[in-house]
């Protein structure tokens, strides 16, 4: 179940860099089909037709955004309360509540661009998140039982 | 069990639980009913358990059923038409091959001419597209009966059988036809034309004038005008009028704007402006499914117009050289709700006998098992959207709100709706119809029609993708019942 959590955590911090990722190659792509001559207009984003091939980048974002993301946070939140890591519920949740504001950041920011900066930022934020709740993930367990005994011993010494 | 692991199975129960009867009731069924998806509104109008029983047809002697709303059966056809419905490679006017739907062996199909007052006819026969199809008229205020949806108002057509759509042309003006099985998809691929209808006298036509369709269409990521990639030169001599018919087939807005002339439109969704004034330099905004007549007097010099259909191909009108240069879109934009002079409009919509809300949101739940933000209507997620009830006779008054966060192209089928405001600024140009009303994130338009066509009536999003995601609704008339349900044998699936 820890490791579980682990590669869940660590998976959505994963899943962070995919996004990134595929909206920069959309955008690219996009740059670069209007040097060539591309006219884009509501009609031609609205078409699912791939004027150019980098426009699969958006359909990436918002398909894994929309569901993907969310539904790895939600089975990381479960998969916590079996987990047995100490503070392991809480982080999780926070992942969890990270991915929900990001989603929401990121609809909002159709009608509010500025709010779009914003998911910039929080995707930053959920990513440092999703790291440190996988790394944190060893808490509790032998290793670090087996220094106590020791630091104790040495402190013992003093 | 240890105490932990059975409030760790609590919570996950607790969380899991929800969310597995939520996607549960989520599912659609099979088979379903027109007359029983989603729940009634009223109104504010008469209804009630006595009408309850009519909208699910146990009151046969009362309730009429669609097949029978049809146009007169004994009127021979002025204008008959057989179109033959094929999947497979074709090749567009352009010279590209491309896998797509044709109609007799060409996309778009061929554009079917008639005159007010006549009887079209037409023969759909399905040779080779394996889901089945149907026709839709897209703008004609058809006899139910003929309005080509699967599982409402017939089953879709599938190999080797035909249906015969019968229609008067009462409107003049600029359609189009689609098919309404798939929509999504067979549209999308080509299975659609236009249709245009002349008034029975053409008084204020000189000889010389020339009168073209402009049909625009995407086909694998390539925009095209009547299915030609590069510019539909169309020749026209100097001093003489050009009226061009700008059909948008696409799923979002259209910007059209004219360069080297002043321009006038004098037609929206098939009905006509009254005063259209010209204006230059400025661009008109055609709604997704939308249609806009706009009327070019040739330059007296002899020099090119260019008529500007978003990115191009566009329409060239000139003689000689065609060498129109292109601007880009202007800033300037048409605003259609104070353009042209008001006229009566044949009703009274201050004095309604339905008022309805059209709330267009986005929120998560589940739409057939799959997790996700999808439309609402009114609060619902689609099945559990409103069927909009009226009768026969009825004055409609219409609120259409968009909280959303993105554009929808609304379409009501059957009847026209004049617009009455737009976030509260009430119309004072020629009276706006539409047929297909582009509805803006944030926006909010008051529209009014008259219930004067029986039947069973789709009310959704035109952006077609979107329409497969549950942003459909249905106008249903008390006394009307269809023996059709989407799903069933012919597997009908209009979106």
């Amino acid at each position: 179940m820890r490791t579980v959590y682990r590669v869940l955590a660590y998976a959505v911090a994963i899943e962070v860099v995919v996004q990134a990722m595929a909206v920069v190659w959309a955008m690219a792509g996009l740059g670069k089909w209007i040097d060539d001559g591309g006219v884009a207009d509501k009609a031609l984003f609205e078409s699912e037709d791939n004027p150019f091939p980098e426009v699969a980048g958006f359909m990436i974002h918002g398909v894994n955004g929309m569901m993907i993301i969310p539904l790895i946070a939600l089975v990381l939140l479960v998969v916590s309360f079996f987990a047995r890591v100490p503070g392991g519920v809480k982080w999780a949740g926070l992942v969890l509540l990270l991915v929900v504001v990001q989603a929401t950041l990121g609809l909002a920011g159709h009608a509010v661009p500025g709010i779009g900066g914003l998911h910039g930022l929080n995707a930053l934020l959920l990513f440092a998140t999703a790291l440190h709740t996988a790394r944190r993930s060893s808490l509790g367990t032998a290793p670090a039982a087996a220094t106590a005994p020791r630091a104790a011993e040495l402190s013992g010494q003093a | 069990m240890s105490r932990r692991l059975l409030v760790a199975c609590a919570a996950a129960a607790l969380i899991l639980g929800p969310l597995a009867w939520f996607w549960q009731a989520s599912l659609l069924p099979g088979t379903q009913s027109a007359m029983a998806m989603g729940y009634p509104d009223y109104g504010g109008g008469p209804g009630g358990m006595a009408d309850h029983r009519m909208l699910h047809g146990s009151d046969p002697e009362q309730a009429s059923s669609v097949p029978d709303l049809v146009a007169d059966p004994d009127r021979p056809a002025d204008v008959s038409v057989t179109l033959t419905a094929r999947w497979g490679q074709l090749t567009l006017p352009s010279g590209r091959t491309v896998k797509g739907y044709s109609l007799n062996g060409t996309t778009p199909g061929p554009v079917i001419h008639a005159t007010e007052g006549q009887l079209i006819q037409v023969r759909l026969v399905n040779e080779s597209v394996p889901d089945g199809v149907t026709l839709h008229w897209h703008g004609v205020d058809v006899p139910n009966a003929a309005d080509g949806v699967a599982g409402v108002t017939q089953d879709a057509v599938g190999i080797g059988e035909s249906y015969t759509y019968r229609f008067v042309a009462e409107q003049v003006g600029t359609f189009w036809y689609h098919s309404h099985q798939i929509s999504h998809q067979q549209v999308r691929r080509g299975l659609l034309g236009a249709l245009v209808i002349q008034p029975r006298k053409s008084g204020t036509t000189a000889s010389g004038d020339v009168d073209t369709v402009a049909l625009v269409h995407q086909y694998t990521g390539r925009r095209t005008v009547n299915g030609y990639e590069d510019d539909v030169r169309v020749a026209v001599q100097p001093a003489r009028r050009a009226r061009v018919r700008v059909i948008n087939t696409e799923n979002g807005e259209l910007a059209a704007w004219v360069t080297g002339a002043p321009f006038r439109v004098l037609a929206l969704d098939g009905s006509d402006l009254t005063g259209p004034t010209p204006v230059r330099d400025t661009a008109v905004l055609v709604t997704a499914g939308g249609r806009a007549d706009l009327e070019v007097t040739m330059p007296a010099d002899g020099s090119p117009v260019r008529v500007q259909l978003g990115g191009g191909p566009d329409v060239v009108l000139e003689s000689t050289s065609y060498a129109a240069p292109a601007t880009s879109r202007p800033s300037a934009v048409l605003d259609l709700l104070r353009y042209g002079s008001p006229a009566p409009l044949g009703f009274d919509p201050d004095a309604p006998d339905r008022r309805f809300r059209y709330d267009i949101g986005r929120r998560p739940g589940f739409l057939n098992g799959k997790p996700g933000m999808w439309w609402s209507i009114n609060g619902h997620l689609f099945p559990d959207v409103p069927m909009f009830v009226v009768a026969e006779g009825d004055v409609v008054r219409m609120r259409i709100s968009n909280h959303s966060g993105d554009a929808h192209p609304m379409h009501l089928h059957g009847h026209h709706a004049v617009v009455l405001a737009r976030n509260g600024l009430p119309a004072s140009g020629s009276p706006w119809w539409v047929d297909s009303l582009n509805v803006r994130n944030g926006e909010t338009y008051d529209v009014a029609f008259l219930a004067d066509n029986p039947g069973i009536w789709m009310d959704h999003c035109h952006n077609l993708p979107h329409a497969t995601a549950g942003l459909v609704a249905h106008l249903m008339y008390q006394g009307v019942r269809t023996p059709f349900e989407l799903g069933d044998t012919a597997d009908n699936e209009p979106e």
